[in-house]
């Protein structure tokens, strides 16, 4: 589906934290779907597990907003099954995940300044 | 696959779940997901797990997959409905009809046969007809009712006209006697006072004596009326004939059963009394199958030695109370209901027809949509999506059409239901009018649908017009002329059912005719001597009018007397073959009615002071004994009553609005002024300019005597007729909607053929072909479709003529000269459809397709 016209990256945020964990671990490098669940789920200690509905679900959206697309590079072909489908950022969603790390350091900047940081939640 | 795990099979059905978008492009990585989970969940528990994550999961994600591809459909097809807004329009208008009047006539129907009436229980209540229980005296009624072994109560009602009074003027009302427990049977709760208690009914004649059945329970409407809904009106006595009675109770608003009652009072029991009608309920655990059974065998023993001719005349039978109340209209109603599921069928072919003709002119932009990856499934949806939104338009469009015609049809509701309103937000028409868009949306968008299959497999091979989508699309002209000669034939014989009513021969002359009721029950005027001293008094002040011509009066008006006296009379020793009513009138009746006396003479003044047995009868009576105008100067008799003789013969007069006839015996009024009393005057000029002053004469005689049904004969006539001319106007109106969606129909076919196949055409001109020839070559292959619609469309019509025959009154089939006329009708109508529609071809370029070429 070719991606709509793209608004500005602060005009998406707030992320869902399915799309903003997504674009998280895209950043880091090509990913596929399977890969993306586990890492998710062991990057927040299990409490973000998203279903394949979910998930796939989410990319969908993704793709459709243009901030990830399908990649057709493939790592060490004896690494990879070649039926998996793999994604990266492009340009526009790595400034979308900026705009919502902005957003969000500024949160975190608010709340320490009203509450004060622990050093360990 | 054979080692598939049961998981895996399970949750490939699930993904079936998801709209096809969403399907197509993740259905293969959703379940390679799946794959790794599974694999990695070892026991049972763990299994157990993974599937309460993953219907978690599908309860989230598939609301979501659906309402996007649902908006992304939606936002394509307004885009498709902006760029073609005539063809769109056209579209919702012709579903919008059928759809509205559908809802209209369901909101009737609905009314009329399937919502419940405004008593406790209905399904269970019963009319019984032709049913004689013993009704001699209270005692042997009540002991009859509780004895019953299949009805759980029943009650006996009558109900008349009488002269209301004692708190104002006085007025003519429809009123009702009735056994004791009348609202206990029914289930109605009084809303102020009380119903009728045990033994409020009592035995004796007429009124009774004035005692415990001198109570009555009056309408809410009446209540409010005369006592603008004072609680003090309890106590209060009313005059019912100069009777008082007092009031002990005010019925729920809304209800006025029997008829449009206005006042309930407890039965005076007298013997010979037949004029009683029965209502029962049934007993607990009875079926309506078992009751009838039980009710036949009461009845025969009710009424033994019946013939079988009796039998058919009178046949016992026991119904629902509710098919009672709908009466006639029931059947009417169902013609109707018929005739807008014709419409709603072809108004869905023409749509389907232009849906596909649309969707084949889209096969460009769907072969590079399926071209991109969009499966067949995704392209259905798509166009299924088009089709229920554009039902969905169509169906609030129909609403307000349905609001309209629910207006008009409700104008002719049976007074048995005038307690009903039609009411449009009932859910239950609602709901009706939802589902017969959404399925009408399904009925015409499964063509299309189909269609897309078919650019799927072909690809862009389907952008040529194929034999096969022409056969389609000419099979639905066929079908839509089908339906139509259906509609045409049935409006044809329902239509001449009416004229026939019309014009039947009714033994009077209906126009410059007065007529005005009064009623002396209860007046200064009842007592017998001095009935005849009022008429006479009021006929001498109405003749003396400028422009009344001649006066008379009768004791039963043609088309007004719902009841009627008569016995089994004789001549020269030898009894009629059927009973014959009798009619009193004053002199001059048939002068001013315009009957035609055929033989002898009609009543005199000193025939009616005198109190001469003198009698006229009707051509059919005097027929059965020999040549009608040999019957003057015999004698006639009922039974071992004094004879009569006859000074004349008449033709018949219609009493029935049926056109019936019967046998008629006219004797000279001596006591005038009973139920249907009615004042004739014949007059010069228009009869509603005189109704004024005809009224005003007769109210300056006694202003104390009710003067009701002011009326032209005319009126009368037309609201008698009202409703047969109503069902005609309906179905010919319906017709005519039905031959407009298919002109339309077939003209829009015909014109996408010319646009379609203007280079063809421009390469036949250059070698010759006149744009006349042309334009008669698709004529005549326009005209193929229609001729194959005619033969099913006749087979059709000549059922349906059958089924109306029982349904409408007076309705015959078509005839043979009728079918020609209507299938000839409709070819010359469709020819010039095409001629008009394929004008573009005489303004064709043909150097500039060839330069294309």
């Amino acid at each position: 589906m070719p991606p709509k016209e793209q608004s500005a990256p602060g005009a998406l945020t707030p992320l869902s934290p399915a799309v903003f964990h997504i674009l998280l671990s895209l950043g880091e490098g090509e990913r596929h779907g399977y890969a993306l669940k586990r890492e998710i789920a062991l990057r927040t200690a299990g409490k973000l597990n998203l279903g394949p509905g979910v998930l796939y679900g989410s990319i969908n959206k993704m793709l459709e907003l243009g901030l990830i697309q399908e990649s057709h590079d493939r790592p060490d072909p004896h690494l990879d099954d070649e039926r998996r489908r793999y994604y990266r950022i492009t340009p526009y969603g790595r400034k979308v995940a900026q705009a919502e790390a902005a957003r969000m350091r500024e949160l975190a900047q608010l709340a320490a300044a009203r509450f004060g940081v622990p050093k360990h939640a | 696959m054979p080692d598939m795990p049961l998981s895996l099979r399970l949750y490939r059905r699930l993904l079936q779940l998801y709209p096809a978008g969403f399907r197509e492009n993740y259905a293969e990585p959703l379940e390679r997901a799946f794959r790794d989970e599974l694999n990695q969940s070892a026991g049972a528990a763990a299994l157990c797990m993974l599937w309460i994550r993953l219907i978690a999961d599908l309860a989230r994600s598939l609301p979501q997959q659906f309402a996007r591809e649902v908006a992304q459909d939606a936002r394509h097809t307004f885009r498709l409905w902006m760029r073609r807004p005539w063809h769109t329009g056209f579209a919702i208008l012709a579903v919008a009809i059928g759809i509205g009047a559908n809802t209209g006539v369901f909101s009737v129907v609905n009314a009329l046969l399937l919502r419940s009436l405004p008593f406790h229980d209905p399904e269970r209540l019963a009319y019984l007809r032709w049913f004689f229980e013993p009704h001699d005296s209270a005692k042997q009624f009540h002991e009859w009712r509780r004895q019953s072994t299949y009805l759980g109560d029943a009650a006996i009602f009558e109900q008349f006209d009488a002269n209301l009074g004692g708190t104002g003027d006085w007025r003519r009302a429809h009123v009702v006697q009735a056994s004791a427990n009348f609202f206990s049977v029914l289930g109605t709760q009084p809303v102020l006072g009380r119903g009728f208690a045990p033994g409020d009914d009592v035995d004796g004649t007429g009124w009774g004596p004035l005692g415990r059945n001198a109570v009555a329970v009056i309408s809410y409407g009446l209540w409010q009326e005369l006592f603008a809904g004072d609680p003090k009106a309890l106590g209060s006595t009313i005059r019912l004939d100069g009777n008082p009675l007092t009031i002990v109770g005010v019925a729920p608003p809304g209800f006025d059963y029997p008829g449009k009652s206005v006042l309930w009072k407890p039965a005076a029991f007298s013997p010979g009394n037949y004029g009683w009608e029965t209502i029962a309920r049934l007993k607990p655990g009875v079926t309506w199958a078992q009751a009838r059974a039980a009710f036949a065998t009461e009845a025969d023993r009710f009424w033994p030695n019946r013939t079988t001719l009796q039998r058919i005349q009178y046949p016992s039978t026991i119904t629902e109370l509710r098919d009672e109340l709908a009466g006639p209209a029931r059947k009417g109603s169902l013609v109707l209901m018929a005739s807008v599921i014709l419409i709603l069928l072809i108004a869905c072919t023409n749509v389907a027809n232009l849906l596909l003709a649309r969707t084949t002119d889209r096969a460009t932009e769907l072969s590079i949509r399926s071209a991109l990856g969009a499966s067949r499934a995704r392209i259905s949806q798509q166009l299924l999506t088009e089709c229920v939104l554009l039902s969905l338009a169509a169906c609030t469009a129909g609403l307000f059409i349905a609001l309209w015609t629910r207006s008009i049809a409700a104008a002719f509701q049976p007074a048995a239901l005038a307690s009903q309103a039609y009411s449009i937000l009932d859910g239950r028409v609602l709901s009706f009018a939802i589902a017969a868009s959404v399925l009408s949306g399904l009925l015409f968008g499964v063509l299309p649908s189909l269609y897309a299959g078919r650019v799927h497999t072909f690809g862009t091979r389907a952008l040529s017009d194929t034999r096969g989508s022409r056969l389609v699309r000419e099979t639905l002209v066929a079908a839509q002329v089908m339906l139509t000669i259906i509609l045409v034939a049935a409006s044809i014989s329902v239509g001449r059912a009416f004229l026939d009513l019309m014009h039947v021969d009714r033994g009077f002359e209906r126009t410059g005719l007065i007529t005005v009721n009064v009623s002396l029950e209860g007046t200064t005027h009842s007592d017998g001597g001095r009935r005849l001293a009022y008429f006479q008094e009021a006929l001498a002040h109405i003749r003396r009018l400028p422009g009344v011509r001649s006066a008379s009066a009768t004791e039963f008006l043609p088309l007004y007397a719902k009841a009627f006296i008569g016995g089994r009379f004789q001549m020269d020793g030898r009894n009629a073959s059927e009973n014959s009513m009798i009619v009193p009138v004053l002199p001059d009746y048939f002068r001013t009615m315009g009957g035609r006396i055929l033989a002898g003479r009609e009543f005199t003044d000193a025939d009616v002071q005198s109190g001469a047995q003198v009698a006229v009868v009707n051509e059919r009576f005097a027929g059965e004994f020999g040549p009608p105008a040999d019957a003057v100067g015999r004698e006639t008799a009922e039974g071992n009553d004094r004879p009569l003789r006859i000074i004349g013969v008449v033709r018949g007069t219609d009493y029935m609005t049926d056109g019936a006839q019967s046998n008629q015996i006219f004797v000279p009024s001596h006591s005038p002024g009973g139920f249907f009393s009615t004042f004739v005057a014949r007059v010069n000029g228009r009869a509603q300019d005189h109704l004024a002053m005809i009224r005003d004469t007769i109210r300056s005689v006694d202003p104390q005597v009710p003067v009701f049904g002011v009326k032209t004969m005319e009126q009368r006539m037309s609201d008698a007729l009202a409703q047969p001319q109503f069902y005609r106007t309906a179905v010919f109106c319906f017709t005519a909607i039905a031959l407009l969606l298919v002109i339309i129909g077939i003209y829009g076919i015909v014109s996408y053929n010319v646009a379609r196949r203007s280079h063809e055409m421009g390469v036949r001109m250059a070698l010759g072909t006149t744009p006349g020839q042309l334009r008669l070559s698709l004529v005549r292959s326009g005209l193929i479709p229609i001729a194959a619609g005619t033969i099913p469309g006749i087979a059709g019509a000549i059922l349906s003529g059958r089924l109306l025959e029982n349904l409408v009154d007076g309705a015959r089939p078509v005839s043979a000269v009728a079918y020609v006329a209507a299938v000839l009708g409709m070819a010359v109508i469709a020819a010039v459809g095409i001629w008009v529609a394929a004008r573009p071809i005489a303004q064709l370029d043909v150097m500039e397709i060839l330069r294309t070429e």
